[in-house]
């Protein structure tokens, strides 16, 4: 199911080929993105994430306490 | 979650109690990953103590999660964007799993070289995915010592 979500959370932030960077930090993902504008906040949200943030060059995705597992998860998908 | 009890979180820092508001980072003043306080650190080097009697969940050097026996757990966040300094500068004594007593020292920093080196120290403590009115008892703003209570979850 983790897995699952991972996916669909891969996907609503553009797929692998828009990843440059992300790190998992505790209750978030900071992703490091080609392109920002592919990221489907609504999507994000409809998978339960706790919000999303724009900083600076980088959107985090604020996922729960789950953020390091699922980090890994989308890593071995990348 | 399991059946959950009130849980008492003590202050990790010694410093001053601040609320969540106060942090610079959308992510805790926004309490998006639950509610809680934050402690402005006192500028000297020292440890960072486990808030609760639990397991460490999750640990990095800059932050660390206990969780108690209820299923209740417990962020300590040292310092925001710290997680850019990839473990420079904190010294953590204890590893992931282990089994942590409330007061035990967790991780060793120095708040005055971060704050030298452009970060701010303040430290949320989060509970995590609480409900909001979950907490009581919440201390006030103003000067806490290390072990000192914060506030009591409610289940």
């Amino acid at each position: 199911m983790l897995d699952e979500r991972a996916a669909k959370i891969l996907a609503a932030i553009g797929g692998r080929d828009n990843v440059v960077e992300l790190e998992p930090c505790i209750t978030r993902l900071r992703c490091e993105l080609k392109d920002n504008s592919l990221v489907d906040e609504a999507a994000l949200r409809g998978l339960g994430v706790h919000g999303v943030v724009r900083i600076g060059g980088a959107v985090q995705i604020v996922v729960g306490p789950e953020a390091d597992t699922i980090a890994s998860d989308i890593e071995d998908l990348l | 979650m399991t059946v959950s009890t009130a849980l008492r979180v003590s202050s990790p820092v010694g410093g001053e109690v601040a609320g969540l508001s106060a942090v610079p980072d959308p992510v805790f003043s926004q309490a998006m990953v639950g509610p809680g306080l934050a402690v402005r650190p006192d500028p000297v080097a020292g440890d960072v103590l486990a808030p609760i009697d639990g397991q460490v969940a999750t640990l990095h050097p800059h932050a660390f999660v206990v969780a108690g026996e209820s299923g209740q757990a417990v962020l300590v966040h040292l310092g925001i964007d710290t997680v850019r300094l990839k473990g420079a500068g904190f010294t953590m004594h204890v590893v992931k799993g282990e089994t942590v007593r409330a007061g035990q020292p967790v991780i060793g920093w120095d708040p005055a070289a971060l704050e030298a080196a452009g970060y701010a120290t303040i430290c949320p403590v989060v509970a995590l995915d609480a409900q909001n009115g979950a907490l009581v008892d919440v201390a006030p703003d103003g000067p806490v010592s290390p072990g000192d209570p914060l506030f009591v979850w409610t289940g």
